[in-house]
């Protein structure tokens, strides 16, 4: 918990802080708005004083009314990590600026990013799926997506489109639970 | 949309006279990225070339389209993806307890070290104070999968040139290593050892006897399988000078690990950002220059002995007293963020987790450095013959499991 | 670097595969959030036609229900005792294909180095090359993504050909059975002949069922005439 470095930071960022910022343990952490990204992560990297040249980390959030998008630095004027919270994403439509233009390595964290969740990186010159096919169509950790399991709270109720589910030969008709979504599937 | 299923060209009782269906590595709609127009754009006399999913090198599923002129590699597009299975998402309807055993097979190779990075930022939720022995425990099973997952790098690369041996001889190695550890966990593999605030099991006297047993040959059996390859005139001729990476460029595709030390920068958080025990153990960050596969190569081996040093001393120091600290069984921790990284054998692997105040995590982030690793290999590869393309991605050591999470 | 353009005066080369200019590209796809519902068809898949396989239909014709490895034409009159001969000189050299896909591909290599040795089996050469293989040793996870194909190197294997589900993952989903992206069991998609449980099978579990595989292909049971996709116990294994 770096005291100094949290007022350096203040003093530096105080204008587009949005929130106090916030230290625990080892980490401090600040947010900003997605328009502040390049002035603050270029400061961050650029500056002597900071010297942030090591980007550690780079994800999505989804809190459930915004989107956040997180990341974290090391530098080795400090004995903290920095999380660096994009605050204020909305969930129709998540832009952020990219980081590629400081950090190439920043290129598939931002891929994944936009593949778990649909977050826009303006600026990555590669912007595409990268776990899912190609065609897919929603982005799994969105928490409007539910696993497709019975347990879930979802209306599909343990529908999974890809396989033909097959029971052993001696299944007894009454064993076998049927959901409505499942019905379509060929009975055994 | 109906197609009409024509009898598979695969099915080998098929005669080949009519016409097949093209089976080009080229995505069928146009290009959506600029990188993807500009790959997938051919220039005079290139081709594409998919090495596909399945292939004779060990790191898994890994997809990769080649723009080949020639011999020579014009460009690279790895396609990942086809081991992902959803661990994030599975990891927020679970526990924090069934989490650490989710993260295990992420890097399957060195499971501990996924495990100690998750346990790390639950104890930063927490505020757990862990026990030293625990800390000891945790400290030298960890170095040992370390030393562990280094010898099957040392068989992979030379398998992934073409040497049968060296791999038989690193899987001795690994087999003993991991014999070790399953008298000490339970598992060969996906351990699940560490837990919140400790360790599961105390150290027994099977796994003392089996580690007093391998410490005293270690020194040379190590020498004796990195003999077989540090002076084949084939492999060292074959790896100097290939892939090299510079400092710069390596900081700026975010490299971590072996792979940046061997640029020259001593970056290792054991010693820049310490945790656990590591500041009381004494040992050395090695580091090379070159950065060429050789140097990434040779840099691990420097490792391993630095390891062997740590366990070592962590035998001498091991104090006594509880593996585990007393928590409830039911864990709530308060709502907020923790981040923490670990040095894995391969880089910094490091976990985000939030909490919402329930039993479950609200986001859990597992940041993986072989992703981080595999961007690159399309900017080292400038150049190189397509053989040199399973060179170059055996010495950054991918291990897909945790590419595709 | 590799990823600087062509030339813009160079013309690519031509073939209806090729985009004409290094900036056409389409709008990315951005897919609004709000109306993912899990009952639509293309929920967890996506929308493009999968890849090209026939093994459903196949499976579903009939047409693998056959025995096609016997002897035929004037051979078909040496006595059934060939076929003993034939099924021993197979089980003793079933050449295993080198598709491990996670966890479990470490302890199938590890099955086949020095300390548990599947060579003396007959077992060692894992071909790259689904042509040459004889069983499909399926070690780790099978994600939809893998799964087009990995059925498109089941159907390149010639016959006789024999699966091993390796894995708890393989037999019924293992640790991800939840997941979005996983097959509960590759017995779903594939058909199956030794399911190996384990998270991950200890070495001498795979070498288990490597026995039992050779037990049943000595005895021409769980095989041929009962072949499906899905789980098919034959009698009295």
């Amino acid at each position: 918990m770096d005291r100094r470095f949290k007022a350096r930071l203040d003093a530096r960022f105080g204008e587009v802080l949005r929130g106090p910022i916030r230290q625990r343990h080892d980490e401090t952490e600040m947010r900003i708005g997605p328009g502040d990204v390049v002035p603050v992560m270029t400061a961050l990297h650029d500056d002597p004083a900071f010297r942030f040249e090591f980007l550690a980390d780079l994800c999505g959030v989804d809190t459930g009314d915004v989107m956040q998008a997180v990341y974290h630095l090391w530098s080795d004027v400090t004995p903290d990590w920095l999380r660096i919270i994009v605050d204020g994403l909305s969930r129709d439509d998540p832009r952020v600026p990219s980081l590629t233009f400081l950090w190439k390595g920043a290129e598939w964290m931002e891929r994944e990013a936009y593949d778990m969740f649909g977050i826009i990186f303006e600026g990555n010159r590669d912007l595409r799926r990268i776990y899912m096919p190609p065609d897919y169509t929603s982005f799994p950790l969105r928490k409007d997506f539910h696993l497709p399991d019975d347990a879930a709270r979802s209306p599909g109720g343990g529908v999974r489109h890809m396989e033909q589910a097959h029971l052993p030969t001696d299944t007894p008709a009454a064993a076998i639970r049927r959901t409505p979504a499942s019905r379509q599937l060929p009975s055994r | 949309m109906t197609t009409t299923r024509r009898p598979s060209a695969d099915d080998p009782r098929v005669m080949l006279d009519q016409e097949l269906g093209v089976f080009e590595p080229v995505p069928p709609y146009p290009p959506r990225t600029e990188r993807e127009a500009e790959f997938y754009t051919l220039g005079d006399g290139e081709m594409f070339i998919n090495m596909g999913p399945q292939h004779p090198s060990t790191h898994g599923v890994l997809r990769v389209v080649l723009k080949i002129d020639g011999e020579n590699v014009v460009d690279l597009d790895p396609v990942l993806g086809y081991l992902h299975r959803g661990v994030e998402k599975l990891c927020e309807n679970a526990d924090y307890h069934q989490c650490i055993s989710q993260v295990d097979p992420l890097e399957y190779v060195s499971s501990l070290f996924n495990e100690w990075g998750a346990v790390l930022s639950f104890e930063k939720l927490l505020d757990v104070q862990v026990p030293r022995r625990a800390e000891y425990i945790r400290v030298l099973s960890a170095e040992l999968n370390r030393v562990a997952s280094h010898a099957l790098f040392m068989g992979w690369m030379a398998l992934d040139l073409g040497g049968l041996t060296p791999i038989l001889w690193s899987f001795i190695e690994r087999d003993e290593i991991v014999e070790m550890l399953a008298s000490l966990t339970g598992q060969r593999m996906l351990f699940n050892y560490f837990r919140i605030g400790g360790v599961n099991g105390d150290l027994n006297h099977d796994f003392m006897s089996r580690l007093g047993n391998w410490m005293s040959r270690a020194t040379e059996q190590i020498e004796a399988n990195t003999g077989l390859l540090n002076e084949n005139e084939i492999f060292v001729r074959r790896m100097r000078g290939l892939g090299t990476i510079d400092t710069p460029t390596a900081l700026r595709m975010c490299f971590t690990g072996p792979n940046l030390r061997a640029t020259g920068v001593p970056f290792d958080i054991r010693r820049a950002h310490p945790y656990s025990v590591y500041p009381e153990l004494d040992f050395d960050i090695p580091t090379r220059d070159e950065g060429d596969c050789l140097a990434r190569y040779l840099l691990r081996v420097d490792e391993v002995k630095q390891s062997l040093r740590i366990i070592d001393q962590c035998l001498h120091q091991m104090p006594d007293g509880p593996i585990m600290a007393k928590l409830p069984r039911l864990l709530r921790p308060r709502p907020g963020r923790a981040y923490s990284a670990v040095e894995g054998p391969r880089g910094q692997y490091a976990t985000y987790v939030m909490s919402d105040g329930t039993d479950q995590p609200y986001r859990m982030r597992i940041h993986d450095p072989s992703f981080i690793h595999l961007q690159s290999v399309g900017l080292l590869m400038e150049g190189n013959l397509i053989a040199d393309t399973m060179a170059i991605m055996a010495s950054l050591d991918p291990i897909m499991g945790g590419v595709d999470k | 670097m590799a990823l600087t353009p062509n030339h813009p005066d160079e013309k690519p080369a031509t073939g209806s595969l090729v985009v004409a200019d290094p900036t056409d590209v389409t709008e990315p796809i951005v897919v609004p959030n709000t109306f993912w519902d899990s009952t639509t068809p293309g929920a967890y898949t996506g929308s493009l036609e999968p890849d090209h396989t026939h093994l459903a239909d196949f499976a579903a014709s009939g047409g693998g229900r056959r025995d096609d490895a016997r002897w035929s034409g004037v051979l078909e009159v040496i006595p059934t005792k060939a076929d003993y001969v034939l099924d021993l000189i197979r089980m003793n050299s079933l050449w295993p294909l080198l598709s491990g896909l996670a966890c479990c591909a470490i302890e199938m290599m590890s099955a086949a180095t020095s300390k548990n040795d599947i060579d003396r089996f007959g077992h060692f050469p894992f071909r790259a090359s689904p042509r040459q293989a004889d069983v499909l040793i399926v070690a780790g996870t099978l994600t939809t993504k893998m799964a087009g194909p990995l059925i498109r190197l089941w159907e390149q294997m010639p016959e006789p050909k024999w699966c091993v589900a390796m894995g708890d993952c393989t037999c019924s989903g293992g640790r991800y059975k939840r997941s979005y992206s996983t097959i509960e069991g590759i017995d779903r998609v594939m058909p199956v002949d030794i399911y190996v449980p384990g998270c991950p099978p200890r070495p001498e579990g795979l070498i288990y069922a490597m026995m039992k595989l050779q037990q049943l292909v000595k005895q021409r049971r769980g095989h041929w005439p009962e072949r499906a996709i899905g789980p098919t116990v034959p009698e009295d294994v």
